[in-house]
């Protein structure tokens, strides 16, 4: 156990840094002056004044040489301050926690939604492989995949907004505010969760130990339920970790589309504006708490598998 | 919640409004007429297009936000319909020497935190402005060499060589003034520190900003409760809202949302000419777009009308010129680019022009519509017999290339009017010889001489007819292709009263905007 959280938070380290010494680099290989882009996020315009650009690249630092910019970014980092944003001006720490917060709701909602969703379909998909109700749920769930966000969110904004007044359209106050973003980032997940769920059933229902509960006397509900669905259920906390790092960060079209304030917001607009320190602390933040849902997720699977597997035998 | 902001269909048909204008005709701004009684306890919901990202620094765009939010006021102000400037915080000015003016302030004004408006306290807010790191463009150190205090009331201004536009500039929304309490360290606080008719009270980050009505405006009652200042950047989303009542006032709709606004009973759709032109710049500088027959044969082949009802899907207008038709500077009449193909053909010979010399297009990729911009002048050129090819291209990318001279032909647009309410600063940076922002590497010593001349005429009217001659020469040198002018579309729900367009949404919440009883 200490060897596997040594491991991890080695692993941890080493996210943290290769991550941000690439968000980093970006300003720097993308076309464009960085300095530029971070007048041009304050004052609209294309015409921008020499002197400001010359003036604000020394008041940030950004004349020193890129090592030096790194390393003092990191020092501050291990020290506790993410620093200030290129663009407002203010703490990093308070421009990425209130997004972080919006998004982890936004996201646990949206998997909590779609596990809800894709375990009875195949659950009911995995008993009954080939039959019409297998083949119209995974006709419908792979339809899904094929279903882009930024057209699922205007249509459903045009069905329940529009249509049927319902919801609203956009904003973040509400429960009935994160009904439509929850739904459109939920479809997909329920696609491939569904997948799973049927794939982990049909696996389990093949397995040896049915037979064998049934032979003890077990009813065929009940050995499906004490061995098939557990068993079942085991790939999907993995796949749970994997969506919900994924889109701590890759929300950011259903945050655009649904003005919901967010860390993909957050980081897209960052990285845009060459705003470095922001990208830097929200990319950090993002990669750290994927690293750890992950390693939670390897836990739970260890639990669950050890745990149905003591049932077996 | 949102039922209460859903006005019902019976109210729309009661408060049954009108436009002063109709359809996109290139007009002037329109503006809400009033046919049914304001109730004063409503309070009204805006959607606007941009988001504050500077910490609300009154040198930045966060600027325009708090100005059209009714909190941020000017010493003077610029009226639209008018075209001249108009006071506000200040009753009036003078040039006191050539170098100085002196501005009056308005007596009797408190800021929102109660304390008066004084001589000192707009020096001390437009110095912040002056000595901010990243300078507004209409108010800067190039241009203003200091702001004093006279006496307890009147404010000079001086400027490095003489300027009648310094009026001008402080209408600028980054010359907001502010109580001497708002400038703080860690950066501006406008929450009860501003003179207008609403009071900022609260901000969600990044989603809204929330206004109580001034009690004690000196401008006269106001005539709302108070209003939410939305921040919804997606264009289809601000169209949504307006449609389904979640907001009032929704800025700048995108093309796309104008059908299904126009066809909405609770919906008005507002439309005024913006001071953007979408423009292909052409590389004066380089062959053989050095040539001004291959200039003009260029411009002769494109099909503009064409290009406004296809691609901008009639929400735009084919450009005259320089300027759009309405602003006062464009001089007489314009008519607009007829296409001539044969024209362009014998220019095209005349100036030797073979096909060998293809000519690349760049069309950047912050405006969607250049990618079929591009592929509708492409066309009209072939026909021609000029080869294009298009390469799309982040503006930031494209623009060190631009810049040192190393292209042919660029799809972009400016907004003529980004510092202050006049075009100079836009017709010296970008046509004059040595401008800053001269994508076209034009260079005319006419020109040069007449935006000198202007740069330096008072009399509002002459100054106006200078604009009109240098724009000419622009136009007779064919130095660039100006395709359509681009309209500025706002939707409001038929209750909102006294809502006047601003094509900049610098001044969207006044005292007079009101709202009809639901």
């Amino acid at each position: 156990m200490l060897q596997f959280i040594t491991k991890r938070t080695a692993t941890l380290v080493a996210a943290v840094v290769v991550s941000s010494f690439a968000v980093f680099l970006i300003p720097y290989f993308t076309p464009g002056d960085p300095v530029r882009k971070i007048i041009r996020s304050r004052v609209a315009g294309d015409a921008v004044d020499d002197s400001a650009v010359q003036g604000l690249s020394e008041s940030l630092g950004l004349d020193d040489p890129l090592a030096v910019q790194y390393f003092r970014w990191l020092g501050d980092f291990f020290s506790g301050d993410m620093g200030l944003s290129f663009v407002s001006r203010t703490p990093v720490a308070e421009q990425v926690l209130p997004a972080l917060s919006v998004t982890l709701s936004l996201v646990t909602m949206s998997l909590v939604l779609a596990a809800a969703v894709a375990l009875p379909l195949g659950i009911l998909s995995g008993l009954r492989p080939g039959s019409v109700a297998d083949k119209a749920i995974t006709a419908v769930t792979q339809a899904l995949i094929a279903m882009p966000e930024y057209w699922v969110a205007p249509v459903l904004v045009l069905v329940f907004a529009l249509k049927l007044s319902v919801l609203p359209t956009a904003g973040w106050n509400d429960l009935s505010s994160a009904v439509l973003p929850a739904l459109t980032l939920a479809l997909r997940p329920i696609s491939f969760f569904t997948s799973a769920v049927r794939a982990g059933i049909i696996d389990a229902a093949a397995a040896e130990h049915v037979p064998a509960a049934r032979a003890r006397g077990l009813s065929q509900g009940q050995a499906i339920l004490r061995h098939v669905v557990p068993n079942g259920l085991v790939p999907l906390s993995t796949l749970f970790a994997v969506w919900f790092a994924g889109l701590l960060g890759g929300s950011v079209i259903v945050e655009v589309i649904f003005a919901v304030p967010g860390m993909g917001r957050l980081l897209f607009d960052a990285v845009v504006n060459s705003d470095i320190p922001l990208a830097q602390g929200g990319v950090v933040v993002v990669v750290a708490l994927a690293v750890g849902v992950t390693t939670l997720a390897d836990f739970v699977h260890r639990f669950l598998s050890r745990t149905v597997g003591g049932t077996l035998a | 919640m949102r039922s209460s902001l859903r006005p019902r269909v019976l109210l729309a048909a009661a408060a049954a409004l009108t436009l002063t204008g109709c359809g996109f005709s290139g007009t002037q701004t329109q503006s809400t007429q009033p046919s049914a009684a304001a109730d004063t306890s409503q309070r009204i919901v805006v959607d606007n297009f941009r988001a504050p990202v500077a910490n609300w620094a009154v040198e930045s765009d966060a600027a325009y936000i708090l100005s059209l939010s009714g909190c941020l006021e000017t010493l003077t102000t610029y009226n639209q319909a008018e075209g001249k400037v108009l006071p506000s915080l200040a009753t009036g000015w003078k040039q006191s020497s050539p170098l100085d003016w002196d501005f009056s302030i308005r007596e009797g004004v408190k800021f929102q935190d109660g304390t008066d408006l004084t001589a000192e306290s707009v020096v001390s807010a437009l110095n912040h402005v002056l000595d901010a790191k990243v300078p507004a463009r209409a108010f800067n150190r190039t241009m203003i060499s200091s702001v004093t205090a006279v006496d307890a009331r009147t404010v000079r201004v001086s400027t490095p060589a003489e300027n009648p536009l310094v009026p001008y500039r402080l209408a600028s929304v980054n010359t907001g003034i502010l109580a001497p309490a708002a400038y703080k360290p860690e950066g501006l606080d406008p929450f009860g520190h501003c003179t207008g008719p609403f009071t900022p009270v609260s901000e969600k980050a990044k989603q809204s900003l929330t206004l109580d009505r001034n009690e004690n405006y000196w401008g006269g009652d106001v005539q709302l409760a108070g209003a939410e200042v939305r921040f919804i950047t997606n264009g289809p989303t601000r169209a949504a809202q307006v449609q389904t009542g979640e907001a009032d006032i929704s800025l700048s709709i995108p093309v796309a949302s104008l059908a299904a606004l126009k066809a909405d009973k609770g919906v008005s759709v507002l439309g005024a000419d913006s001071p953007r032109t979408a423009t292909m710049y052409m590389n004066n500088g380089r062959a053989p777009l050095d040539n001004v027959d291959v200039r003009t044969a260029i411009r002769d082949a494109l099909d503009l009308d064409a290009l406004a009802a296809s691609v901008y899907e009639g929400a735009a207008l084919p450009a005259t010129g320089p300027f759009a038709p309405s602003e006062p500077w464009a001089g007489e009449k314009q008519d607009k680019q007829q296409q001539d193909v044969e024209e362009a053909r014998k220019l095209l010979a005349k100036a030797g022009y073979t096909a060998d010399r293809p000519l690349e297009i760049i069309a950047i990729v912050e405006r969607a519509e250049f990618a079929d911009v591009a592929a509708v002048v492409q066309e009209n050129l072939k026909n021609i017999g000029i080869p294009v090819t298009i390469t799309s291209k982040e503006y930031a990318s494209a623009e060190p290339d631009v810049m040192a001279g190393n292209y042919d032909m660029l799809l972009s647009q400016r907004n003529r009017l980004i510092d202050i309410a006049d075009p100079i600063g836009f017709l010296t940076a970008d046509y004059t010889c040595k401008g800053t922002y001269n994508l076209s590497h034009f260079c005319d010593a006419e020109y040069d001489r007449i935006i000198a001349e202007a740069a330096s005429t008072v009399d509002t009217n002459e100054r106006y007819k200078l604009y009109a001659e240098a724009g000419r020469i622009l136009q007779d040198k064919a130095v660039n292709a100006w395709l359509v002018n681009e309209q500025a579309t706002d939707a409001t729900r038929t209750n909102v009263l006294n809502y006047v367009q601003d094509p900049l949404s610098r001044y969207v919440l006044t005292a007079k905007t009101a709202k009809a009883a639901s």
